[in-house]
């Protein structure tokens, strides 16, 4: 043992050092994210509210939005305080000097009046704010003063403005917001989006939705991936041929699919409708699409089409590894194909049964490029799973922590499918892990 | 169970190739229809009275389908490389070397398989937003792991476990290094199984749809199940161009399931059925 170099190492260390790269990957880029997923559904996060697209756990300031903000506010109140007369010019000035007070106040910590300077001359340059500069936190006391001088504002210039004391009274809810949307609010929500769920017919709709269809494709793959595996359990000619034309739809990207069958349900020109039409099994060309029931029907029908090779295929290999002296014994003791069938056969696949049963099921129940371009979703959300509703809510309203919410609902769906199907199929899915 | 088959039975396996070959005949006549003959009168006959090839053509002059198909070469390539890679030695790890919690490390990666990618969505979307790597090949390939790996070190443990260990014992008593093992005894013998994994993982990361849907939104950046979805305007749908466009992808994807076939159906199966 002594031919090993000194520096080598040991089959131990080697096996951690070789293993830790794709731990590692999948640590960062798989788990994080579904916990992140998990701490952003806790936060009202929306994309398209500036003091909203990310995580603020308190209070603070943007400051590139403050830095670009309060001189036009300044500068409106001055404008408006030069034309007015009397009280208004008084009360305007007022505004200003409280104004110039709270930012005096601000500035007297160093770092927002350095930041100041430093985004300013950035502004004025055209450059982008980094980050960093961005947000500074601002203490509860701040805020306050930040709000109440800023309310004060607005009311007397929504009151001036009222009393036509204003030569652009248009401009003032204007300034005002503006800065204020500077103020970031800590964003934490809490459960709040999982209980409004809890009431929220469209979530459990979706969910329906989602169970339904999994629950009926899965079982309709079953039976005919069992029967076509039976079918082609013998010898026969051209068996690559039918072996290369059950891949084929599993191969194919299931939005191509979609769109293949959405051509093929056309309410005017889909040859599918029309052959169901003409055989009576719908009594108009546009109920595929466009009802409810026919929706629905039409995506589990694509879904069966696209996926029953996969099924087939993996109880066909199931099939093979049966001894054929099992089913030769049978016969000798008398028994009926029927009889073979239910003793040898299906027990023999129950675990390739039960591991292509689980495969399946998560797939149908994370279901989403399918309905997404066969029918998305609708019509009347009768098609709507809960992914694709996540979808609609993160990437249609912008509202990522609610999104997040329901995709925390998906993840949390498809780990109690699997712990079930673990429990059943016990140590078999990693058995092998201890074969060495 | 094992009888010869009759005619009875090639007549019902000829209607069952039919069937399962149907929407991509029809889909192939789509796309070699004119205009007029797709919607209409003639909307249903098989007979195309003047095919063209019009919508062939379209897909390529009048949208960036080229683009597309370079795209999504490029992601799923790559995806495939690198995840091949990295799987390998997690792999051979696992499959050849003896060391403490194999099987819980197999349980997380076959557990991460079956997250479904709505749940990780919009951490990775924020994130690429902030890094500005949406709209870029990178800002693809590094979500496509979430599931890229995972398959492929599952396949590639099957696979591996297969060759049978003896070998590298007798490499050991030679004097053989760990690396001396795996690199001149190991690999050769795993390449058919590297391989078959490959192109279980092109045709995964080649499929993708809800990560490029939502990160790669430029036209210039996007895949080609986005670009295709997204053909449809408005009102109209283009249904002899989508028709073209499913065409041409689903060819080679075909023709490398008619050429693959034998490593495709074992690399799909293995993880289910024991030998």
């Amino acid at each position: 043992m002594n031919r090993q170099n000194k520096g080598s190492l040991t089959e131990k260390q080697m096996g951690y050092l070789l293993i830790f790269p794709a731990l590692l990957i999948i640590l960062v880029i798989a788990i994080w994210p579904v916990m992140r997923s998990f701490w952003i559904s806790l936060h009202d996060i929306r994309l398209n509210d500036p003091t909203k697209t990310e995580i603020h756990s308190s209070y603070g300031l943007d400051m590139e939005r403050y830095v670009s903000t309060l001189p036009n506010l300044l500068r409106y109140v001055k404008k408006e305080a030069e034309t007015a007369e009397g009280a208004t010019k008084e009360r305007l000035d007022a505004v200003r000097q409280q104004i110039e007070q709270m930012h005096a106040a601000l500035s007297q910590t160093g770092e927002i009046a350095s930041r100041y300077e430093a985004i300013d001359q950035l502004l004025l340059e055209f450059k982008p704010v980094p980050a960093e500069l961005k947000y500074v936190t601002l203490s509860a006391e701040q805020t306050e003063t930040i709000r109440t001088t800023l309310a004060t504002a607005e009311s007397t210039l929504l009151e001036l403005g009222a009393q036509k004391q204003l030569s652009k009274p248009e401009g003032a809810v204007g300034v005002v917001s503006g800065i204020k949307s500077s103020i970031i609010e800590p964003n934490y929500v809490g459960f709040t989006y999982y209980k409004q769920f809890l009431t929220d017919n469209r979530m459990w709709a979706a969910l329906y939705n989602t169970f339904f269809f999994t629950v009926i494709s899965v079982a309709i793959e079953l039976v005919l991936g069992l029967g076509i595996a039976l079918l082609i359990n013998r010898p026969f000619r051209g068996r690559g041929l039918v072996r290369a034309t059950v891949l084929i739809p599993w191969a194919i990207p299931t939005v191509i699919s979609a769109m293949m069958w959405k051509f093929l349900y056309d309410g005017q020109n889909g040859i599918v409708a029309h052959l169901f039409e003409a055989t009576g099994l719908v009594s108009d060309m546009g109920v595929l699409l466009s009802t409810k029931a026919g929706a629905m029907f039409s995506v589990i029908l694509a879904d069966v089409w696209k996926t029953t090779p996969f099924m087939a295929l993996l109880i066909f290999a199931g099939l093979q590894t049966i001894p054929q002296s099992l089913y030769e014994a049978a016969s000798v003791d008398g028994a009926s194909r029927l009889q073979q069938f239910f003793r040898i056969t299906l027990p023999m696949l129950k675990s390739t049964i039960l591991v292509a049963l689980l495969f399946r099921t998560l797939d149908a129940f994370r279901v989403f490029d399918l309905i997404y371009a066969l029918t998305g979703g609708g019509p009347a959300n009768s098609t709507e799973t809960i992914s694709i509703y996540a979808y609609k809510t993160m990437f249609a309203q912008m509202s990522f922590g609610e999104g997040s919410a329901l995709a925390v609902i998906v993840f949390l769906c498809v780990a109690l499918i699997s712990i079930g199907y673990v429990k059943i199929l016990g140590a078999d899915l990693l058995g092998e892990g201890n074969r060495r | 169970m094992q009888k010869s088959a009759g005619p009875l039975f090639y007549i019902g396996l000829l209607l069952f190739v039919f069937v399962v070959m149907f929407p991509f005949l029809w889909i192939l006549l789509a796309a070699l229809k004119p205009p007029g003959e797709l919607f209409g009168e003639r909307a249903f006959h098989f007979i195309i009275q003047n095919p063209t090839l019009d919508n062939f053509i379209r897909v390529f002059t009048e949208r960036p389908f080229a683009t597309y198909l370079w795209n999504s070469t490029v992601v799923a390539t790559l995806t495939t490389l690198y995840s091949i890679t990295i799987a390998s030695f997690a792999a051979y790890a696992i499959a050849w070397l003896s060391f403490r919690g194999k099987t819980i490390i197999l349980g997380v990666v076959l557990a991460v398989s079956m997250f479904p990618q709505i749940a990780t969505i919009s951490p990775i979307f924020m994130f690429m937003q902030s890094m500005g790597l949406t709209n870029s090949y990178l800002g693809l390939i590094i979500p496509y792991t979430t599931f890229a790996l995972p398959l492929a070190i599952w396949n590639l443990t099957i696979y591996f476990r297969k060759i049978p260990s003896d070998l590298g014992e007798a490499a050991k008593v030679d004097g053989a290094s760990v690396w001396q093992t795996m690199t001149k005894v190991f690999f050769p013998l795993a390449m058919p199984g590297v391989f078959t994994t490959a192109i279980l993982v092109f045709i995964a990361a080649w499929n993708e749809f809800l990560f490029a849907l939502t990160l790669n939104t430029q036209e210039a950046m996007k895949t080609v199940p986005v670009g295709i979805v997204m053909f449809q305007g408005m009102y109209t749908i283009p249904w002899g161009e989508i028709s073209a466009a499913s065409i041409i992808v689903t060819v080679p994807l075909v023709v490398m399931v008619l050429i693959f076939q034998r490593r495709i159906i074992s690399g799909l199966t293995s993880g289910a059925v024991k030998e």
